[in-house]
């Protein structure tokens, strides 16, 4: 009898240690009161991780909603996010970047257009729209082109027989390149005047490897499916097209080759992952860099603490001139930076959410959370104190303000983005370390985009 | 006392059965479901029969050679790791083993790279690889030959001083009169090795190939951290290449899925008859 008991008592131990861990999830997101709704957002930008949820106790205290905020590891989003999506508690607000991505999740997305939020959008064109619905809204919004370091460039016109005798001449792509070529033939005369003692490059290196190929896989590449897109008469620009005919990838191999031909950088090992264009460029040893917005906060913002030199009044930002339009051409702004509401979610909590939402874009609290995430959210509601102070941005918007065209994110469309990048990157690098062709370049292009927009267009 | 354990088998038994059920049983089973099913989410599916299967060899239609290249690859890449581990690990374990000075350093410094994460490992030896490729205006991802020796060298100097202390173990538990007797006889240093040893070590031996062989073809962060499947996923083993379907292409996941099936028979069915082989080969004490 005694041993029975034992043992009956040993299982039922053993049985509670194993169950435990199963039971102990629940709870925790619905304390909030009954019916009110809770919100779940699941966060894209790991850097962000500590200030999202600073906001989301500050929305709790303030409006006595819970909110709970996880965030995806860098570069784990899409696997993060399709795990949570199968739980019982999945997000109410998730992330989503392009038409593909709206695809994908067309059944867990609501339809935004009637929330205010989306009202108060400065350009309703910047929205995810898919399936005749409002998919998702920015909650950022990113400007690339070619980040120039003014006082090296300054010095240069200053030399004898330079090709441009001020920065504002470099009006096309033709110019672009010739003063890149002298700036990278004369750097020894360069190097002697003041503020150009690092100097060693015209174009910070073109790195081939994952973290860095994405400059000209994803935004470089932007401008030759833009002009196509636009010469083919799209209404969507970052929607796409089915087939694409690379008419413009000429221009784009005269950029390339003077992003490698005007570099320090060995030609044959861009994808060896140990060159760093950030930091050449911060430390003053290239003149131009590819890149965008986002690139302000570690090379000005944060310099001391990345050992870097420049200072806010040695930058600036000039479109990436292609030869095609030259004298209209501006900056390339646009976002992959999109709120969309879990349709599955309860009614209460979908309520919860867009009210979350609102109060981001709207209230003046909500507003301020938004400045300290470093969004630069594109609403009517941001001005005045609330405006970004990016210079990059202004720059961005001085050249819309002087009349030219915003050159907008067409390789949002890009379809399977990882495998149509890999094939090019892959041709790319072939071609410049001289084991491929610039063909094999154009057809990874042409050919993979049709291959791949079948594959995730299909049904 | 068996009459016991018979009564009491459900109480030790249960919560590991419970526990494997969970953590295994269900999932597999659920996988192999979804390998027939259309989903973006595992709770979100359509039953589309053998369409995944489908896509696997035939993308838009043409024969797509990527997953075959995988396989060869991955099976090219496992006969050379487990060769050169096996060997070299038992020859270091051989001399380790024959009393010189300084043994345990030696067993703890072979043994070390085994302590350090694959993905940590591969970052660093990327790093060697590509300061010395430099110099030859290579990288260690130029060509899919570089990549797979930039892959054999890190998993060998990874898993060669785990396998070592295997054989090591084995070494020291061959009775020692057996060795005195064949020595008594007259027994040649190579005579010994051949005839003495290798079949008295066939348990351990067993035991390190099919760890290597299994390693071999589960291999996956090592090859992600290191060359990431490039040049144009001509490095890619097979469980990356899972992971590159499952989430890199949209509305892929059950082709991923599918794969994973199929890469699970694979590694069963071989491991499987590599047992049998070795085991075979085994002799009574």
């Amino acid at each position: 009898m005694k041993k029975q008991l034992i043992s009956g008592i040993l299982l039922t131990a053993m049985a509670v240690t194993t169950f435990a861990g199963c039971g102990s999830s629940k709870g925790t997101t619905t304390s909030s009161k009954k019916g009110s709704g809770s919100v779940y957002l699941l966060n894209f930008k790991p850097e962000n991780d500590s200030e999202w949820q600073k906001v989301a106790k500050q929305y709790t205290k303030e409006k006595g909603v819970e909110v709970k905020v996880l965030t995806a590891a860098s570069g784990k989003y899409d696997s993060t996010l399709k795990s949570e999506m199968a739980k019982k508690n999945a997000p109410t607000i998730f992330n989503i970047g392009n038409a593909t991505a709206a695809k994908t999740w067309d059944k867990y997305t609501l339809d935004l257009s009637t929330i205010d939020a989306y009202k108060h959008l400065t350009d309703q064109s910047l929205a995810i729209k898919y399936n005749d619905k409002v998919a998702a809204i920015p909650n950022t919004f990113e400007t690339f082109g070619l980040i120039y370091n003014k006082t090296i460039l300054t010095a240069y016109t200053k030399l004898p027989n330079a090709v441009v005798s001020s920065v504002d001449d470099i009006k096309d792509q033709a110019t672009l390149i010739k003063v890149a070529d002298d700036i990278q033939k004369r750097i020894d005369e360069l190097k002697k005047q003041k503020g150009c003692e690092n100097l060693t490059e015209a174009f910070a290196s073109a790195g081939l490897d994952d973290g860095s190929s994405w400059r000209f896989s994803g935004h470089l590449v932007n401008l030759p499916l833009y002009y196509e897109f636009k010469d083919d008469g799209l209404t969507d620009i970052t929607a796409g097209q089915a087939e694409v005919t690379g008419k413009y990838l000429d221009n784009y191999k005269t950029i390339w080759d003077a992003y490698v031909r005007d570099s320090a950088a060995d030609s044959k090992t861009l994808d060896s992952g140990s060159l760093n264009a950030e930091s050449e460029f911060g430390t003053g040893q290239a003149v131009f860099y590819q890149n965008g917005s986002w690139e302000f906060d570690p090379l000005i913002t944060k310099a001391d603490e990345n050992g870097y030199t420049l200072k806010e009044s040695d930058v600036s930002m000039m479109p990436i001139y292609f030869g095609v339009d030259d004298a209209n051409q501006g900056l390339c702004s646009g976002t992959e930076n999109c709120w969309a509401v879990n349709s599955q979610a309860s009614k209460a909590d979908q309520k919860a959410s867009i009210d979350f939402i609102n109060w981001l874009i709207k209230d003046d609290e909500g507003k301020k959370d938004m400045n300290t995430l470093g969004l630069a959210a594109p609403y009517d509601t941001m001005t005045g104190d609330y405006e970004s102070s990016n210079p990059f941005l202004k720059a961005a918007n001085k050249y819309i303000s002087d009349g030219k065209t915003n050159i907008q994110w067409a390789f949002n469309a890009t379809p399977n983005v990882d495998d149509w990048r890999k094939g090019f990157v892959s041709a790319l690098t072939a071609y410049t370390n001289g084991s491929g062709t610039w063909d094999a370049v154009k057809d990874a292009f042409v050919n993979g985009w049709s291959e791949q927009w079948k594959l995730a267009h299909a049904e | 006392m068996e009459k016991a354990i018979k009564k009491y088998f459900p109480v030790f038994m249960i919560p590991t059965m419970v526990a494997f059920a969970i953590g295994f049983l269900v999932p597999f089973l659920y996988g192999l479901f979804l390998s027939f099913c259309k989903f973006t989410t595992v709770v979100d599916f359509k039953w589309i029969g053998l369409e995944n299967y489908k896509k696997i060899l035939f993308v838009n239609g043409k024969y797509d050679p990527s997953f075959i290249h995988s396989l060869w690859y991955t099976v090219a890449f496992t006969i050379v790791t487990m060769l050169i581990i096996n060997v070299v690990a038992f020859a270091i374990a051989f001399a380790l083993t024959k009393g010189i000075r300084g043994t345990n350093l030696f067993r703890t410094a072979f043994f070390l790279p085994n302590l350090i994460g694959g993905i940590v490992l591969s970052y660093i030896w990327l790093m060697i690889f590509n300061s010395v490729l430099q110099r030859y205006s290579k990288t260690i991802v130029s060509t899919a030959g570089s990549a797979f020796w930039g892959l054999v060298i890190v998993v060998c100097w990874q898993q060669i001083g785990y396998m070592m202390i295997i054989y090591i173990a084995g070494l020291q538990n061959i009775p020692t009169d057996v060795i005195e007797a064949a020595k008594i006889d007259g027994c040649s240093g190579w005579q010994m090795l051949k005839s003495i040893i290798l079949p008295m070590m066939m348990p351990t031996i067993t035991v390190c190939t099919f760890l290597t062989l299994t390693n071999g073809f589960k291999l996956f962060d090592q090859n992600l951290a290191l060359t990431g499947g490039k040049p144009g996923g001509n490095s890619e083993l097979l469980a990356l290449n899972i992971y590159n379907t499952f989430y890199g292409k949209t509305g892929w996941e059950g082709v991923g899925q599918a794969k994973a099936v199929i890469f699970f028979i694979i590694v069963a069915v071989i491991s499987v008859l590599q047992n049998k082989l070795t085991t075979r080969k085994e002799v009574q004490q």
